[in-house]
C-alpha cells in the first residue's frame, strides 16, 4: 500500500486544492458581502470625491475641487477637531470606569449577576431614548441635576446650551451608554486569565497593584487591542446622540464629522464634498487601526 | 392525486375554452363596472362634502356633479385612473385623517378610479427623506414642499415645471384666487414648481394679563425699545419677559427675519449674488436682538427648545413669545389661565413685515401619472379643501376668495389671516437659502450669547453667506 512519490504529490496537491476550495466556499458569502457593501462603496466614494452631483442630477468631474474645499472649509476643521476631542474624552474615561467596575465584579465571588444586568442596561438604550432620558436629567429648568444644584443654592447649569459644556456632556452620555458594554468585555477578559499565575505572584509577595500592572494589563493585551480599535472606530462615527441632543449646536460646538457629512449629503445636496469628508473618515479609521495594530502588536 | 391529473389531460381543450369564456366575462364585467364604481365610492362621501361647503370642490370641470347636472359644453375627458403617491409633512397629529378626507372627496368628486397613497415625512429630516425618494427614481407623484427647500430640488431637475398646467385657461379663475406674492414664491428659475396652498406665519404670542397688569398692553410693540423695556419690566423670578428660538435645529431664523426685513436687509442681495445684510439699520436690528437676548429677560440661550418655549408661555412663564400659529390650536384646546393674543413684531425703520413661509404642491418629474397628479393638486388647492384643512391645522391660506368665511370663532387665527398675512415678506427662494442660513446661524447663536456686537455678527454672517454663494 505504499504510494509512489509521484502519486503522493498528486494526492497531496488534490487535498490542498480541495481544502482551499472548501475554505473559499465558506468564505465566499462573506467575501461577496464585503465586496458589495464595503469594497465597491469605498471605491465609489473615492470616485465621488472627484465629482459633483450624481444623486439627483448627472455627475460632473471637478478634479480636486472637493479636496481643496474640504481642507479649506472651517466647519470641516471644526467637525474634525470636535470628533477628535470627543474621542479623547470618551474613550479613556469609559475604559477606566469599565476596568474599575470589571475588577470589582471579578472580585465578587457570587451574586454579581444583578449588578451586571444593571450595568448593561444603558448599553441597550438607543441613542434617541438616551437623549430623552438625559433631557430629564440635564434640563436647566426641570432636570434632576439642576434641581439638586438649585437645592444646594447654585445656579442652573446649561449643560447642552453652553458651548464649553455641550461636547463634554455628550461624551458623558456616551460614556454612560458604553460603560456596561466595556465592563462586560473587560470582565470576560479577566475571568479568562490563568488563576495559577496570580497564586504564584501572591506567593512571591506581589501586592494587588503590582499584580494588576505586571500581570493583568499585559495579559489583557488582546482585549485592549480589540477595545481600543473598536472604540476608536465607533467614536469617530459619532452621530446619533449629537443629532438627537444638539444638532451640532450651540455655535457648532458639537458638530461631528458624521453630522457634517450627513448635512452635506442630505441637507445641502453637496455630494462631492460629503463624499470627500466620508472618504477622509474612512482613511482616518484605517490609519488609526493600522497604527494601533502596530503599537499593540505582540512583541516577543 | 393521480386521478386528478389523469382527468385533466383529456379535457384540456374544453378547460381552455372555459377559461377563455371566464376571462371574456371578466373583461365585460370590468368594462361595465366603470359606471358603477363612482357610485360605490361617491355615495358615502358626497354628503360629507355637501355638509362642509355649499359649493362643490371648486373644480371647473364639473366632474363632481356628473350624477346631477353635467356641464352641457364639457367635452368628454379621458378617464383618470391608476395610483398616485402624495407625501407631506404633518401639520397635525391627525394629518392622515385630514388628508384621508381630502382624498375621499377627490375620489367622490373628481377621479373615482385614482388611488391616492398618502404618506408623511418627518420635518426634522424631511430634506434627507425627500432627497432619498427623488434619488430612488420613483418618488411620490405629488409632494408638499416648503419654500425653504423646493428651489434646490427644482434646480436639480427633479420637479416638473408646471407653467403650462397653472396657465391653463380653464384654471385661470382658480389661479387668480391665489395671492400674487405666493405665486412669486413658486415661480423661480424660469419655471413654476407648484401650486401655493398653505402658509405658516411666525407671530408673537403675548400674555395680555401680564401686560395689562404692568400697564404695557398698548405700548409694548410701539418700537424695539419699548418691547425691550416691556420685557425687562415683566421679567421676575418666575417669568421671562421675552422668548424666541435661538438654535438652527428649531429654525430660529424665522424669529430673526422680521427684524432684518424691517431694516431693509435680507440674506441675499436683490440679485442673489452676495450677502444682503447691508446697512446701518441691519446692524442696529442685529444689535437690538443681541441686546434683548443678553438683557436677562429670556431663558438661558440654548436651554429651552422650540416646544419648551411654548410650554413656558402656556404655563404663564413667558410674557412675549415668538412662535408659530399652529400653537393657537393648543391654546384654544387647553386654554391657559390668562388672556392671550397674537401680534407682530414692532415696526422697524424700513418696514413692518411679518415672517412667513409657504408650502406648494409639486409634481415629481419622474411621475408617470402627471395628469392624475395635477387633478389631485387642483382638488387639494380648491377652496373647500384647503380652507377646511387650514382650519383643522391652524395654518394660513394663500387664497383670497375664502377669507371671509375662514376661522369663524377663532379670533386669533382671523387676526393672523387678515392682519398679518398681507404684511408677510417671505424668504428668498434660492437653491442656496437653507445652506446659507445654516452656515450663518452659528454666528447669531454666538452673538446672542453676548460674544459679538451687531456689527461683528453681521460681518460674520456675510462672510458665511458669501462663502456659500462662492460654492
Amino acid at each position: 500500500m505504499t504510494l509512489s512519490p509521484e502519486e503522493h504529490r498528486r494526492l497531496a496537491k488534490r487535498y490542498r486544492r480541495r481544502t482551499t476550495l472548501t475554505a473559499y466556499a465558506f468564505l465566499g458569502p462573506n467575501l461577496v458581502a464585503f465586496a458589495v457593501f464595503l469594497l465597491i462603496p469605498v471605491v465609489w466614494l473615492l470616485v465621488s470625491t472627484f465629482r459633483t452631483g450624481g444623486v439627483l442630477g448627472p455627475a460632473e468631474f471637478v478634479g480636486l475641487d472637493n479636496w481643496r474645499d474640504t481642507f479649506s472649509d472651517p466647519l470641516a476643521r471644526t467637525s474634525i477637531r470636535n470628533t477628535v476631542v470627543y474621542s479623547a474624552m470618551a474613550i479613556p474615561t469609559v475604559f477606566i470606569i469599565a476596568m474599575i467596575l470589571a475588577l470589582a465584579l471579578n472580585a465578587i465571588p457570587r451574586g454579581g449577576a444583578p449588578i451586571r444586568v444593571a450595568l448593561y442596561l444603558p448599553t441597550l438604550q438607543p441613542a434617541v431614548v438616551a437623549a430623552f432620558i438625559f433631557t430629564f436629567v440635564l434640563h436647566p429648568d426641570f432636570g434632576v441635576i439642576n434641581y439638586a444644584v438649585r437645592w444646594l443654592g447654585g445656579d442652573p447649569i446649561n449643560f447642552l446650551g453652553d458651548t464649553t459644556l455641550a461636547l463634554p456632556t455628550i461624551a458623558g452620555i456616551e460614556v454612560w451608554r458604553g460603560t456596561g458594554f466595556w465592563t462586560m468585555m473587560f470582565l470576560a477578559g479577566l475571568t479568562a486569565l490563568p488563576g495559577e499565575l496570580y497564586h504564584a505572584a501572591e506567593l512571591d509577595g506581589a501586592g494587588a497593584i503590582r499584580r494588576f500592572i505586571r500581570l493583568t494589563l499585559p495579559l489583557l493585551r488582546p482585549t485592549f487591542y480589540f477595545a481600543v480599535i473598536f472604540a476608536t472606530i465607533v467614536n469617530l462615527q459619532l452621530f446619533d446622540s449629537v443629532f438627537a441632543l444638539t444638532d451640532g449646536g450651540p455655535v457648532n460646538s458639537t458638530v461631528s464629522v458624521s453630522l457634517y457629512i450627513y448635512r452635506s449629503l442630505f441637507l445641502f445636496g453637496d455630494i462631492g464634498f460629503g463624499a470627500t469628508l466620508s472618504f477622509l473618515l474612512v482613511i482616518t479609521v484605517l490609519l488609526l487601526t493600522g497604527l494601533q495594530t502596530y503599537l499593540l502588536r505582540d512583541r516577543k | 392525486m393521480s386521478s386528478t391529473n389523469s382527468n385533466r389531460q383529456p379535457s384540456s381543450g374544453r378547460l381552455w375554452r372555459v377559461i377563455a369564456m371566464i376571462l371574456a366575462c371578466a373583461l365585460v364585467a370590468a368594462a361595465c363596472g366603470n359606471d358603477d364604481d363612482p357610485g360605490d365610492v361617491s355615495v358615502p362621501a358626497a354628503p360629507e362634502v355637501g355638509d362642509s361647503s355649499s359649493e362643490p370642490a371648486g373644480d371647473s370641470d364639473g366632474m363632481a356633479e356628473d350624477s346631477s347636472t353635467p356641464a352641457p359644453t364639457a367635452e368628454p375627458e379621458p378617464e383618470l385612473s391608476g395610483t398616485i403617491g402624495f407625501i407631506k409633512g404633518p401639520h397635525s397629529a391627525m394629518e392622515v385623517e385630514f388628508n384621508d378626507q381630502i382624498i375621499a372627496d377627490f375620489n367622490a368628486q373628481v377621479a373615482p378610479d385614482v388611488e391616492v397613497e398618502f404618506s408623511t415625512y418627518d420635518w426634522p429630516v424631511h430634506v434627507a427623506e425627500l432627497t432619498t425618494l427623488f434619488a430612488s427614481g420613483s418618488p411620490p407623484d405629488v409632494q408638499y414642499l416648503v419654500d425653504l427647500i423646493y428651489p434646490a430640488f427644482a434646480e436639480q431637475g427633479v420637479l416638473h415645471d408646471m407653467t403650462d398646467l397653472v396657465n391653463d385657461p380653464d384654471w385661470a379663475e382658480e389661479r387668480a384666487n391665489i395671492s400674487p406674492f405666493a405665486w412669486d414664491l413658486a415661480e423661480q428659475q424660469g419655471g413654476t414648481w407648484g401650486v401655493p396652498v398653505l402658509g405658516a406665519v411666525y407671530n408673537i404670542f403675548i400674555n395680555e394679563t401680564l401686560l395689562e397688569e404692568a400697564g404695557l398692553l398698548d405700548s409694548w410693540d410701539d418700537s424695539y425699545e419699548s418691547m425691550l423695556a416691556a420685557a425687562e419690566a415683566l421679567t421676575t423670578d418666575d417669568v421671562f419677559g421675552f422668548g424666541a428660538r435661538t438654535s438652527a435645529a428649531d429654525f430660529a431664523w424665522w424669529d430673526w427675519y422680521p427684524y432684518i426685513h424691517n431694516a431693509g436687509g435680507d440674506v441675499f442681495s436683490d440679485d442673489w449674488t452676495e450677502c444682503g445684510l447691508v446697512g446701518q439699520d441691519v446692524v442696529d436690528a442685529m444689535q437690538f436682538l443681541i441686546d434683548i437676548h443678553t438683557a436677562g429677560v429670556t431663558p438661558a440661550i440654548g436651554s429651552v427648545d422650540n416646544q419648551g418655549l411654548f410650554d413656558l408661555f402656556a404655563a404663564g412663564r413667558i410674557a412675549i413669545l415668538h412662535h408659530e400659529t399652529p400653537n393657537i390650536v393648543a391654546l384654544n384646546e387647553n386654554p391657559p389661565d390668562f388672556e392671550w393674543t397674537v401680534a407682530a413684531a414692532p415696526p422697524g425703520p424700513q418696514g413692518h413685515t411679518v415672517m412667513g413661509n409657504f408650502g406648494i404642491l409639486s409634481i415629481a418629474e419622474a411621475s408617470d401619472n402627471k395628469e392624475a397628479a395635477w387633478e389631485f393638486i387642483k382638488h387639494w388647492a380648491s377652496a373647500p379643501q384647503v380652507g377646511r384643512f387650514a382650519e383643522q391645522v391652524s395654518l394660513q391660506v394663500v387664497r383670497t376668495d375664502i377669507l371671509d368665511d375662514l376661522f369663524a370663532g377663532n379670533p386669533a387665527m382671523q387676526k393672523v389671516q387678515s392682519e398679518m398675512v398681507p404684511r408677510v415678506q417671505g424668504l428668498q427662494p434660492s437653491p442656496h437659502i437653507i445652506e446659507a442660513l445654516q452656515a450663518a446661524w452659528p454666528v447669531v447663536e454666538d452673538a446672542f450669547r453676548g460674544n459679538q456686537t451687531g456689527e461683528e455678527a453681521i460681518a460674520g454672517m456675510c462672510e458665511a453667506i458669501d462663502g456659500v454663494l462662492a460654492g
